[in-house]
């Protein structure tokens, strides 16, 4: 039995598994399933050829769908990158559809109430306003919440950080059941690359302490303080040059692609191979990698590709 | 018309007013408020003047042609209907009078001995003007004083009440009102701020308009234009029985009932006296009667005493001329300084001395700014990431006190014109957000000795990141790390490179004022998207 079979057969009974605990009451099987836990159908989603809506729910439809996620009476944060004051048609920020969307899905599994925030870099009313997420978010019935003020922030300590041992955090994600982050795929000037780990920047206030006490170690030790329970990974209009904030259009690539992982490393890795990188060359990569945030290897995964 | 109405009429269009411009400076947006605002922001006079100035006779600066003309037919009405120091003035008097005991609240006639102290801080705030320098004007300028009071009490008064009802709100995780971040104005400027405005209430309290007649600039020209407007008023030598009633009520003090006389130099038309009298005493005319013609040869006599103050102080032009002139070697040394620093930057820290203020988006040059702003702190208000701050002595003595931009606090956020938007004076130009995007207000200086990448040896990149012309990039460095580099061409001088540089105290990256804005190259001309090549995933 190889290993892809070992993983089929070990989803397939621990789908059986469930069907029994969802009956008796006992989850014994799941942990044969990978290193990972994650109650996805696979590891990894990923989906091209579509619009970023269509895509996600082609994505979530093969995960097994949102409410492996979410279930009703929760609180759901999701954190977009909505850093920039600019328009979506210059990707800069996640695309409001894209969050809407999930925002509604969401809602309609029975969410008690969906929070969404970001840190911004530019002025925070304008970037909320010009990204069209907050408009899309109200309009979906979620709630865009102010993250401007220190105090909507709480000191957290990170177990196992090296250089960010603590961090201010938002409030409200220490009060949500579920963390979704919905990044956008670009490149980046400080990183190389931005895609999950990274987008977890705008969850903090003080965002100069990391770019003073090594940037990519300080992204590899936030992930240690919460992951993310889903990653889904907007690639539609990717920013390969001038990011993240980018001077015009002609900064992007339209990919037409949507990844979506319970590995916030393993999403990260398979975004840089899109954007031509190596992961190995990627700092923040790399140390989570050796810190074990995720899985670095994709061939370890359990990873469904779609075209739509 | 019963002329008893003519105080409530005024009270009513002072309060519209007053509102209307305390809206901006809150920024309430209101939408016919906001355009009487705009209005009352085009009739304050030196506003008006500067921006007649500032604009080359722009037909939006005719505002103050609109307030002498209206002086010259009614007299002062400026002075008690659209002036916001007036108004407030007013309503600290009629908020003391709860406190006086009844016989403390009269006012009472003074022989205007005070002419002398008015026409000399006219002149010399004229004279200094005119010399370069708006010290006085921005020091004295009552709709200036307005804006201070404003920025400095009632802003932060808005804000804290905001923050209450919103943070309120969101315990019950309603979003509805937006939080907003407290900023408060540097410790001096606040200092001479409320400074200011505590000797005008007290004058408020202790004599009524006493400050329109001394030291305000404003008041001091409409007096030369209201020595006798067309329709004044004026006793009723039949009717007044010199009961005082009229006198005990005028917050100017320019009635006297003994001799029937109205000193309209000194008449803010506040009008209480037509409401005062019990016996129609006092009424409006046209004709120039006796004691009128007295009044104006009394006044005429003053006329000479300004005259004299105005020679006197002219002399002292010269004087003022070369400190002008020694400031100005002054600035050409820092540049010549400036200019060898690019070469030779000292390591851990931005030179000292050497760094010149950045003026606001359209302001032109610190010539034009600093020759035409009146320091009302409108900008820095309005200024959505509150990068603009009023400075102290950063301008010299000929810009005391007026707003720069502080990178240290925020930056300009590269599609946002409000403050070009919102200038009364012209001080800051009106700008499209296409324009603006190529106006170079400074230009970036790396510190190479200072940049994490140098000195920890890690990757960092925060200035690249915020840089929105990409006048700073990450280029590759020793060990597979990136360090900036600078196009200098292309910075607009936005400041977001200094602001996010996260080293201490002295930053690696910071932007140097540029005396005269130029303009930055504009990023190419760009395609749109380019479309994918690949037909699967690389993983």
């Amino acid at each position: 039995m190889d290993r892809r079979q070992f993983i089929r057969k070990g989803f397939i009974y621990s789908a059986l598994g469930s069907l029994y605990a969802s009956t008796i009451g006992k989850i014994p099987l799941f942990a044969a399933k990978s290193h990972t836990f994650s109650p996805g159908r696979y590891d990894l989603v990923a989906v091209r050829g579509g619009e970023p809506v269509q895509m996600y729910r082609k994505a979530m439809e093969e995960m097994g769908g949102l409410g492996l996620f979410v279930k009703a009476g929760q609180t759901v944060t999701i954190k977009p990158n909505a850093s920039w004051d600019v328009p979506p048609e210059r990707a800069a920020n996640t695309n409001p559809e894209l969050v809407a969307a999930i925002v509604e899905d969401c809602l309609a599994l029975g969410a008690a109430r969906v929070f969404v925030y970001d840190h911004t870099c530019d002025n925070w009313q304008r970037s909320y306003e010009n990204s069209g997420i907050e408009a899309a978010v109200r309009r979906a019935g979620g709630q865009m919440l102010p993250a401007n003020l220190e105090r909507y922030y709480q000191e957290v300590s990170i177990p196992g950080a090296k250089r960010l041992t603590t961090a201010k955090v938002h409030e409200r994600l220490l009060q949500s059941d579920v963390f979704i982050n919905v990044p956008i795929l670009k490149h980046h000037a400080s990183t190389t690359i931005t895609i999950a780990m990274k987008n977890l920047m705008g969850l903090v206030w003080d965002r100069r302490f990391w770019h003073r006490n090594d940037l990519h170690q300080c992204i590899a030790d936030f992930c240690l303080y919460r992951k993310p329970d889903l990653n889904i990974v907007d690639a539609y209009l990717v920013m390969t040059q001038n990011g993240p904030r980018g001077t015009s259009e002609s900064d992007l690539t339209r990919m037409r692609s949507l990844l979506v992982s319970t590995d916030i490393l393993a999403v990260d890795v398979a975004g840089s191979l899109m954007l031509g990188h190596q992961p190995e060359d990627i700092g923040h990569l790399r140390i989570a990698g050796e810190m074990s945030v995720g899985t670095m290897n994709l061939d370890q995964l359990n990873i469904q590709r779609v075209n739509v | 018309m019963r002329l008893q109405y003519l105080k409530k009429i005024r009270i009513l269009v002072s309060l519209l007013f007053f509102t209307a411009i305390l809206f901006m400076f809150l920024g309430i947006s209101l939408p016919a408020l906001s355009q009487l605002g705009e209005l009352s922001l085009r009739l304050q006079l030196l506003p008006s003047i500067l921006r007649f100035m500032a604009l080359f006779f722009s037909i939006s600066a005719l505002g103050f042609v609109l307030v002498i003309l209206l002086t010259l037919i009614f007299g002062r009405i400026y002075c008690s209907s659209v002036c916001p120091m007036g108004t407030f003035q007013d309503m600290v008097i009629a908020i003391s009078r709860l406190f006086k005991k009844k016989k403390n609240r009269r006012f009472h006639f003074t022989k205007n001995r005070k002419l002398i102290l008015r026409y000399s801080v006219l002149a010399a705030t004229l004279i200094l003007w005119i010399s370069g320098s708006l010290f006085l004007l921005n020091l004295l300028d009552p709709y200036s004083n307005f804006g201070k009071l404003a920025v400095s009490v009632f802003h932060p008064a808005y804000i804290a009440a905001n923050n209450a009802l919103a943070f309120t709100l969101e315990r019950f995780d309603i979003f509805a009102v937006a939080p907003m971040s407290m900023h408060s104005l540097p410790w001096e400027v606040m200092m001479v701020s409320l400074g200011v405005v505590s000797v005008i209430t007290i004058m408020a309290i202790w004599r009524g308009r006493l400050f329109c007649n001394t030291l305000c600039p404003a008041g001091a020209i409409l007096g030369l234009f209201s020595v006798s407007p067309v329709f004044r008023i004026a006793f009723t030598p039949g009717a007044c029985t010199a009961c005082k009633k009229c006198e005990w009520v005028c917050k100017a003090e320019c009635l006297d009932s003994n001799s029937l006389k109205v000193d309209h130099s000194r008449c803010i038309s506040c009008f209480n006296c037509f409401s005062s009298c019990p016996n129609q005493g006092l009424h409006f005319t046209t004709s120039s009667t006796l004691p009128a013609r007295k009044a104006q040869i009394e006044n005429s006599g003053n006329k000479r005493e300004f005259l004299l103050t105005l020679a006197s102080g002219l002399l002292s032009f010269p004087l003022l001329k070369t400190q002008a002139f020694a400031q100005r070697s002054r600035t050409q040394q820092v540049d010549r300084q400036q200019t060898q620093l690019q070469n030779r930057s000292q390591a851990g820290m931005i030179p000292p001395g050497v760094r010149k203020p950045v003026t606001p988006p359209g302001s032109i040059s610190h010539e034009h700014f600093t020759k035409h702003c009146i320091a009302c702190y409108l900008c820095v208000s309005k200024c959505p990431t509150k990068v603009i701050t009023p400075s102290f002595f950063d301008y010299g003595l000929e810009g005391f006190m007026q707003p720069k931009l502080d990178f240290e606090k925020s930056f300009c956020n590269y599609d946002c014109v409000a403050c070009t938007e919102i200038c009364p004076t012209g001080a800051i130009t009106k700008q499209t957000p296409e324009q603006k995007r190529v106006i170079k207000i400074g230009v970036v200086r790396f510190l190479y000795e200072s940049c994490v990448v140098t000195t920890d040896r890690t990757d960092c990149g925060a200035c690249s990141e915020h840089c929105p012309s990409k006048a700073v990039q990450m280029v590759p460095y020793e060990d597979g790390l990136f360090i900036p580099q600078v196009t200098p061409p292309l910075c607009i001088g936005c400041g977001a490179c200094e602001f996010a540089c996260p080293t201490q105290p002295f930053k690696a990256i910071y932007v140097a004022g540029m005396p005269v804005h130029k303009t930055a190259r504009a990023p190419e001309e760009a395609d749109g998207p380019r479309e994918d090549i690949t037909d699967d995933f690389p993983f």
